[in-house]
């Protein structure tokens, strides 16, 4: 992340923006900082080291001043029914395994134990913007954590604004909600990485495994991730491959479990290559419905959450060599082996807690509470007693954090976290009753490489879609 | 005319109840917390559409499984008005709110009131799902699922901007708007059903031969309550938006047009005041439900099982009933 690859031509130092530079695909992917599968060193790494040790995170510095014991309510909002369960659930469990460890150190500050109101995101936006404010109005809650859909955080985040409630996101993370729905935000932060990325990595991934592709079909959920997954995909691949060319659309409605018509459509339009964004209880169904009809073997697929749902809700009968997609966020075997012993230790302890392996939510939702707790520790330490939350936002704001995914950083100026993204392809293992990364080929990439840098002027329909469109060098 | 002659509009225990009511829901603001204020205030819109539903359902006899269409026209046409040509006064919206749903209405009814029972439900049920659909699809004009923005209006002919804290705003100025139109919609309906209007609609309901046979034009008079239902729910719609800062296909589903279905059942649809109970009682279930447990259609469903097994004339119903017994007055079939 911290590389330093230059990208300038003596065409941009001149300011000739028209002439887009070509270079092949070697030099781009050395340039991007772009890494195959030197994250897993050999088989051996699919198993969590047995030193990994379980330790608990060290108590932060001695709190100063008078710390109230109050609790400190938090409201966690996530899908607990319905097809997007699937990765809903594992957000609760990350955010609670988060929680019980803080309080057992007597909680924030040593004093305010976390207390956790859920609600279920499945009610719909109208019900979730109700229910956030009744948590702050009629609950009290001191934070607002969780959310999925990126179809609910531009409908929740200005509202948390309006209710001046700290929140976290935990997911939701479409380029849309600080570019368009809370453009200055002050109270509403996210803390898994941007949306744009997740369609820019299925793009690198599947040019990379498959350069000759040309002809492409896409299959996505009709709502506002399907269109940025859709988008970004196409300016990526303009840049990647040139000459493509869509040949088939579906847009299946998000909480659809009948797939059979986008399928039978996307074959009989013989395409190279089919691009999917269909997540959670929607994607499972459609693998499945897929299989029956052979799709696998008449095509390529890229995917963005393939591997989104908690990692058991996928069988034996996942297919191999796709691209699966983690949100460009997290999989609970990278970083591998003892490579970033905080993520072996996530992993195992996550594992002791709920007899489970975690997905990017979890991740997510864990990563979330920590990311309070250290700026609470941080702010007390300047100021003393119980921070106010101006104080708190204040050490949020590009804050630094070592999850364990990796380094996560929280930009300033929009309140959307960073970290390096990640995807790869499918493979089943004997170690695991769920498909896996096949790790000789994890693809990882510095996330400066495939985002708009702050102070970047906003376009249409994301900065980042602009950005790409405007800087990136074309492969020849 | 002695006015002991004339049948009097209202009985003496409704005007001594109406003003209770009147004197509480005036209070609320001043005594509530923000929140407690906002819920009521969404329950008193929903009671809007509950009562011109209602004018299908109790007193012309036509159950209606589309209304989330009219709700969602008066919605929608407020986030269009915002969204092409940025008109911010909440008077604009509530008459575009009103012309515009009453003109759905108004086409939807000339296909709808040619049917009645199953198949008029079926229709009315069929066409909103037209409506939703081409929210959801026309995603450049309607935000496709993601929805509209809605900020909050200026009120009064933009006299009254809104404050520096939206929920103080929603929580007294909007409020007080809302309970003035609230208070108009129902003096509106009660003028309507005790019209001979009203009257007609009614022997329409109860027997739909003989009331032609008296000269009664069944389908031009159901028509014309289609069209009344419509805006009176198009004008819930447009106050709904700005209390929820955005409109989503969600409220064109049909699941929404049976929510509206719920108020009135919940409340009781023989009496005036029972869809107004029930829009007001149900939204306060949905938000508890929905804050307490994650199985809260499960509690929703139970209640609603509950609710025909013992109150099948709804809360209001169930209440009026207890009142005539404990007058020793003989109960009404």
């Amino acid at each position: 992340m911290l590389a330093h690859h230059s990208f300038t031509t003596t065409a941009e130092l001149k300011g000739e923006h028209h002439m887009v530079p070509e270079v092949s695909r070697r030099q781009f992917m050395e340039r991007f900082g772009i890494t195959i599968g030197a994250l897993g060193a050999g088989a051996s790494s699919l198993l969590l080291p047995g030193t990994a040790q379980a330790q608990t995170p060290a108590p932060g510095p001695k709190p100063k001043g008078n710390i109230p014991d109050k609790p400190y309510k938090t409201g966690h909002m996530t899908f607990f029914t319905g097809p997007a369960a699937v990765l809903g659930e594992p957000s609760y469990k990350g955010h609670m395994l988060a929680a019980e460890e803080i309080n057992a150190q007597g909680g924030l500050l040593g004093k305010r134990k976390i207390e956790t109101l859920k609600a279920d995101e499945a009610a719909g936006t109208d019900a979730n913007v109700k229910e956030l404010r009744r948590m702050k109005l009629s609950e009290n809650i001191d934070c607002f954590t969780g959310v999925i859909s990126s179809g609910n955080t531009p409908a929740l985040g200005p509202v948390a604004e309006e209710l001046k409630v700290l929140t976290l996101f935990d997911d939701g993370c479409t380029d849309f909600l600080f570019e368009k729905a809370v453009p200055n935000p002050h109270y509403v932060f996210r803390v898994t990485n941007i949306q744009s990325a997740d369609g820019i990595m299925a793009a690198l991934a599947a040019s990379t495994a498959w350069p000759k592709i040309t002809k492409i079909a896409h299959i996505h959920p009709d709502y506002s991730y399907g269109r940025n997954a859709f988008d970004h995909f196409n300016i990526a691949m303009k840049k990647l491959s040139g000459n493509i060319e869509v040949v088939s659309e579906a847009w299946p409605k998000l909480g659809t479990t009948e797939f059979t018509a986008h399928i039978t459509k996307t074959i009989s339009a013989k395409p190279d290559l089919l691009f999917c964004s269909v997540w959670g209880g929607d994607y499972v169904a459609l693998y499945k419905q897929a299989l029956k009809y052979d799709l696998y073997k008449k095509m390529k697929v890229a995917t963005t959450l393939a591997f989104g749902v908690a990692p058991h809700a996928l069988g034996k009968d996942h297919p191999e060599g796709i691209v699966a997609g983690v949100h460009a966020n997290y999989h609970f075997l990278y970083p591998a082996g003892n490579k970033w012993p905080l993520n072996a230790q996530f992993v195992k302890k996550y594992y002791e807690r709920w007899k489970e392996y975690p997905n990017f939510e979890a991740e997510g939702a864990y990563t979330s509470l920590y990311m309070l707790k250290m700026p609470v520790e941080n702010a007390n330490h300047l100021v003393g007693g119980w921070p106010e939350d101006d104080a708190i936002i204040a050490m949020l704001e590009g804050l630094m954090y070592e999850s364990p995914a990796g380094y996560v950083y929280i930009r300033p100026d929009n309140h959307q976290g960073y970290k390096d993204a990640i995807t790869g392809f499918a493979m089943q293992s004997k170690d695991y009753p769920f498909p896996i990364h096949d790790p000789k080929r994890v693809i990882t990439v510095p996330i400066r490489s495939i985002t708009a840098p702050p102070g970047y002027a906003k376009g249409e329909p994301t900065t980042t879609y602009k950005w790409i469109d405007e800087t990136w060098p074309r492969v020849s | 005319m002695t006015p002991a002659i004339r049948p009097r509009l209202l009985s003496r225990l409704e005007v001594g109840g109406g003003l209770l009511v009147a004197v509480a829901l005036l209070a609320v603001p001043l005594v509530a917390a923000p929140f407690q204020t906002i819920t009521v205030c969404y329950g008193l819109v929903f009671a809007i559409a509950a009562l011109g539903f209602n004018l299908l359902l109790g007193y012309t006899g036509l159950l209606s499984f589309g209304h989330s269409a009219y709700f969602g026209v008066g919605a929608y046409v407020t986030a269009e008005l915002v969204k092409y040509l940025g008109w911010t006064s909440m008077e604009a919206y509530v008459v575009a709110g009103i012309v515009a749903s009453a003109l759905v209405a108004a086409l939807f009814g000339i296909v709808c009131v040619r049917y009645t029972r199953i198949f008029f439900g079926i229709l009315t049920l069929a066409l909103s799902q037209v409506l939703w659909s081409l929210a959801l699809k026309l995603f450049w004009v309607t935000g496709g699922s993601d929805g509209l923005r809605v900020p909050t209006p200026t009120l009064l002919f933009g006299t009254l901007a809104p404050t520096k804290d939206k929920m103080d705003f929603l929580a007294y100025h909007y409020y007080y708007y809302v309970l003035v139109l609230f208070a108009a919609a129902v003096a509106v309906m009660w003028l309507i059903v005790h019209s001979p209007f009203g009257k007609a609609l009614q022997a329409i309901r109860d027997n739909e031969t003989r009331a032609e046979f008296v000269g009664v034009q069944v389908r031009k008079y159901r028509w014309i309550a289609f069209v009344v239902s419509g805006a009176f729910t198009g004008l819930a719609g447009t106050l709904w938006v700005p209390l929820n800062g955005l409109t989503t296909p969600d409220i064109l589903y049909w699941q929404f047009s049976g929510r509206i279905v719920f108020f009135v059942v919940l409340g009781g649809f023989r009496t005036f005041w029972g869809p107004i109970v029930g829009a007001l009682a149900y939204n306060y279930l949905e938000t508890y439900a929905v804050g307490f447990t994650v199985y809260w259609q499960l509690v929703l469903g139970l209640v609603l099982v509950l609710l025909v097994l013992t109150l099948p004339q709804g809360l209001a119903g169930a209440v009026e009933a207890l009142s005539r017994r404990l007058r020793g007055a003989p109960a009404v079939a």
